[in-house]
């Protein structure tokens, strides 16, 4: 079987429907009668809902019908490791970022629904927006969910980091953020669901990294058994992490189950922006420690990641972050601490990486700061440094194949042509 | 079971769009000009749509009408002749980059043209509608200026004629008034010895709003060296793009080999007060105007050294 | 008057269609013609999924009003090639790997289409510029850029073929 494929070129399966334009992407379906959702966001980033008026768009020739929360109590939140999202977000409760839903207009053609969500009235009580994870972790800061801000906190610890400060000849300490970043998969949320009266079953036609989560998220959300959500998986466009989470799937079977026809949704690009997840914006403190030879001894993190107003999958991407603070460098002291938190920023997901491109940041600056303090050549500071076969880990895994790090450092140099430092 | 659902495709057609709207694309100046009187601020005038589309995403159903220019030829024609070229106002960006009379007489109008946004965006992205959309980023403007472009304005009652300078009032502002068209760009023929550059610092290469632009067009005395002339024009600095006057007397009457660049990208900078936007801080366009003022006079001294050894 | 009848060209096929003055050519394409190889990205110009040919010129049809293209002829990725029968730029795409998620390639295809025609022999420099309006996410454009250069070769020796 091997012998069939390695080495061989083997043509995708989809790729001559996806040259031709024949291959079917959500946004490419459409059924007879057809009904178009558009959702009403919120209003202000931290809020509480007071007043949700409905009545100049429900008035709008065209419009079928405008669900919002107080029309599904036994709706339940949804989320990728914590069910902490609302479906829509009730009078009375809180939205906690421009994304929450409010509502769902339902409308014969995209052009009305659009118009709807405009008509739609809302009032609120603001409260105070944090979108800085150093004033959420303030003790006085307002709480955006109930148990607090800091979502989760998680520990590291290897060798004696006291002892691997003290054999320091050099230590550097400094302070490092990464930024917001959407993934922007080249096609946008979309979806089309249908509802089938007879067996109770809801077909979506909707992208999912993780499909049968994904499943069973919808199903507890709306109190179903797995077996009544179909999900089919039509051509993907783009995800990269975004569409881990979900996005217009639970919207699509309210709507399905309470129109009885077809509906479709499409974001807006500006709407998978806002209401989809991110990269998490780290906030690193590294403290590293290094012989006058050039050998590291000591490495201290201290990770913020910004998980935003959910946690989708915030605490496995901030902690997994952490495990790579020494990067592919051997460091026998290791200490770190990290804390996913939440805050009114749009919230944070799964990005390719997993919190290990924000860490690379801090760690391959610390390199360089180290080895030019040092007088030493930073690519060699590296290869002295770099994992082989037997190193470990922060988190003391032992390393027993494929570790690549030295010939790959040695063969960027070489294809960059690099000579050495620039004095 | 996939069968039950047939096909896929089949529903197209229901998601017509329903609000109503009327359309109108006259063949002459004077019906389009009757039309405007008639219908003033309800009609939306449409020339390559490639900023109205994106300001309307999403409410074209708010347009009630529309006045497209697509079928006025006369709009479209660049002529020229000893004096002047006239450039009407829906000539596209790829008309402007790809004209041999503007790349020889207006270098800096087509190199602005050929920066502008995509292959796509320049097909039917148009000179009218790059002015009359009046962004301070507007990537013609500055060259415009430079250049000592006029816009002819039309209307059902008179016509007039106005410097680009005096044009623009704020972003998105003008003097056009609502029954008035823009119908062509008249730019005098440039002197002989004259030099021009134009920079664009954004973030990318293409599809990219200008963090800030700079045209610099100079003219030479008949001996090619002392400065006659001089117009440096920014965008992106400030709510419109505009002339750095005093520029001027730190160079008319001046020999071009003893300039201090430094000291006139130092006055550049001193000259304006940018804002914090997505695209750039002030102290980041300041730092950026001033350095690309000396490159573009060391692109013009390049230009300019090797006409002195021919 | 609500409805609007336009004629046009797609595809090598005349129709005629009745739609309201607003409707954008992406709309129509997608929804009336059933053309759906035509993406929408972002709605906005930028991105280049909903790339079309129209009267010969590279268009992003999410930023033409149907109306403007009353009259005119329009080539989509439908047009191009079918799967009995591919163009030699898909064939191209598919053997050097550039199609991943496949949403910027209708629109990716027929920049490169308009960029051979216009110049059958272009650099490097020539092929990144002429796909300079159209994004992709998946490929880092490499394997695009392989392909167009793939096409080159394929294009000219099948014009010197027909030459003889």
């Amino acid at each position: 079987m091997s012998e069939k494929y390695i080495g061989k070129d083997i043509l995708k399966v989809d790729v001559q429907d996806k040259v031709t334009g024949k291959a079917l992407y959500p946004d490419d379906i459409y059924f007879k009668d057809m009904l178009y959702l558009k959702i009403k966001r919120a209003t202000y980033p931290h809020a509480y809902l007071r007043k949700l008026d409905l009545s100049k768009a429900e008035k709008l020739p065209g419009v079928v019908r405008i669900i919002s929360a107080a029309d599904i109590p036994q709706v339940k939140n949804f989320g990728l490791m914590i069910k902490d999202q609302p479906v829509l977000v009730g009078i009375g409760q809180k939205m906690r970022y421009m994304g929450d839903a409010l509502a769902i207009v339902i409308a014969e053609s995209k052009e009305v629904a659009s118009k709807a969500v405009k008509l739609i009235e809302v009032e609120v009580e603001k409260l105070e927006v944090i979108s800085d994870p150093l004033r959420a972790m303030d003790k006085n800061a307002p709480l955006i969910h109930q148990d607090g801000n800091i979502l989760a906190t998680h520990y590291l610890e290897k060798g004696d980091i006291k002892m691997g400060f003290a054999e320091a000849d050099l230590i550097v300490e400094k302070e490092y953020r990464t930024s917001f970043l959407d993934h922007v998969p080249l096609q946008v949320e979309a979806g089309v669901g249908i509802y089938d009266k007879k067996s109770g079953v809801i077909t979506l036609w909707v992208a999912t990294q993780w499909l049968h989560d994904t499943q069973a998220d919808i199903a507890q959300s709306l109190g179903l058994s797995k077996e009544k959500i179909r999900i089919i998986q039509p051509v993907i466009g783009g995800a990269f992490g975004k569409k881990e989470d979900i996005s217009v799937h639970i919207h699509l079977a309210l709507a399905a189950i309470e129109t009885k026809r077809p509906v479709k949704l499409i974001y807006s690009r500006e709407e998978s922006m806002i209401a989809q997840s991110k990269r998490h914006p780290f906030i690193i403190r590294a403290k590293t420690g290094a012989t006058k030879e050039g050998y590291l001894t000591a490495w201290q993190a201290f990770v913020i990641g910004d998980t935003g107003a959910y946690a989708s999958s915030g605490p496995a991407v901030v902690h997994k972050g952490m495990y790579h603070c020494t990067g592919p460098y051997n460091v026998a002291n290791v200490k770190g601490v990290a804390y996913t938190v939440y805050t009114n920023n749009t919230y944070a997901g799964a990005m390719r990486g997993f919190g290990t491109t924000q860490m690379a940041f801090a760690y391959e600056s610390q390199m360089d700061i180290l080895a030019h303090q040092l007088g030493i050549n930073p690519a060699q500071f590296r290869l002295q440094n770099a994992y082989e076969i037997g190193s470990s880990t922060p988190n003391g895994q032992i390393l027993t194949h494929s570790v690549g790090v030295k010939e790959t450092i040695k063969e960027a140099l070489n294809m960059a042509g690099w000579k050495g430092e620039a004095q | 079971m996939e069968a039950s659902f047939g096909d896929l495709k089949k529903g197209q057609k229901n998601c017509q769009r329903t609000v109503p709207c009327q359309y109108f694309a006259p063949q002459k100046i004077e019906e389009a000009l009757e039309i405007l009187s008639k219908y003033g601020k309800e009609i939306k005038i449409i020339a390559g749509g490639t900023d109205l589309l994106v300001q309307y995403y999403d409410r074209l159903y708010e347009v009630s009408a529309w006045l497209d220019l697509k079928n006025i030829e006369e709009l479209k024609e660049i002529k020229i002749d000893q004096n002047q070229i006239e450039i009407g106002a829906m000539s596209t960006h790829t008309q402007l980059e790809s004209s041999a009379d503007i790349k020889r007489y207006y270098p800096i109008l087509s190199q602005a043209a050929s920066d502008i946004g995509s292959p796509q965006i320049r097909n039917r992205g148009t000179i009218g509608g790059n002015i009359v959309n009046a962004s301070p980023a507007g990537d013609l403007l500055p060259a415009l200026i430079a250049y000592r472009a006029q816009f002819k304005l039309v209307s059902h009652k008179e016509e007039s004629i106005v410097s680009a300078e005096d044009f623009f009032l704020g972003p998105k502002k003008t003097i056009l008034k609502f029954e008035q068209l823009l119908s062509k760009i008249i730019i005098p023929i440039p002197e002989q010895n004259t030099y021009s550059s134009w920079i664009k610092i954004g973030k990318r290469k293409a599809l990219m709003v200008a963090t800030v632009s700079l045209a610099l067009v100079l003219s030479m005395a008949e001996d090619n060296k002392i400065i006659q002339e001089v117009k440096v024009c920014l965008g992106s600095v400030a709510s419109t793009p505009f002339e750095i006057m005093e520029i001027r007397e730190k160079m008319i009457g001046r020999q071009f080999k003893q300039l201090d660049f430094n000291e006139l990208g130092q006055l550049v900078e001193d000259r304006i007060s940018p804002i914090d936007d997505i695209r750039g801080t002030k102290g980041y366009r300041q730092e950026v105007t001033k350095n690309i003022m000396i490159n573009a006079l060391e692109k013009i001294q390049e230009t300019w050294g090797q006409s002195q050894n021919d | 008057m609500t409805k609007l009848k336009i004629e046009l060209m797609v595809n090598r096929k005349k129709r005629k269609i009745e739609i309201t003055p607003s409707t954008r050519l992406i709309d129509l394409l997608r929804d009336d013609l059933q053309l759906t190889g035509t993406k929408e990205g972002c709605g906005k110009g930028e991105c280049g999924a909903c790339t079309v040919i129209m009267n010969g010129e590279l268009v992003a049809s999410c930023l033409v009003l149907a109306p403007q293209a009353d009259g005119a002829v329009i080539t989509t990725i439908e047009g191009l090639g079918s799967s009995d029968h591919l163009d030699p730029i898909q064939e191209a795409f598919i053997e050097s790997g550039a199609v991943q998620c496949g949403f910027c390639t209708p629109g990716m295809i027929l920049a490169a289409r308009r960029l051979l025609e216009e110049n059958p022999h272009p650099d490097e420099e020539e092929i990144k510029r002429g796909i300079s309006g159209n994004l992709c996410r998946c490929t880092g454009y490499q394997k695009i850029i392989e392909a167009i250069k793939l096409s080159i070769a394929r294009l000219s020796k099948s014009d010197s073929g027909k030459a003889k």
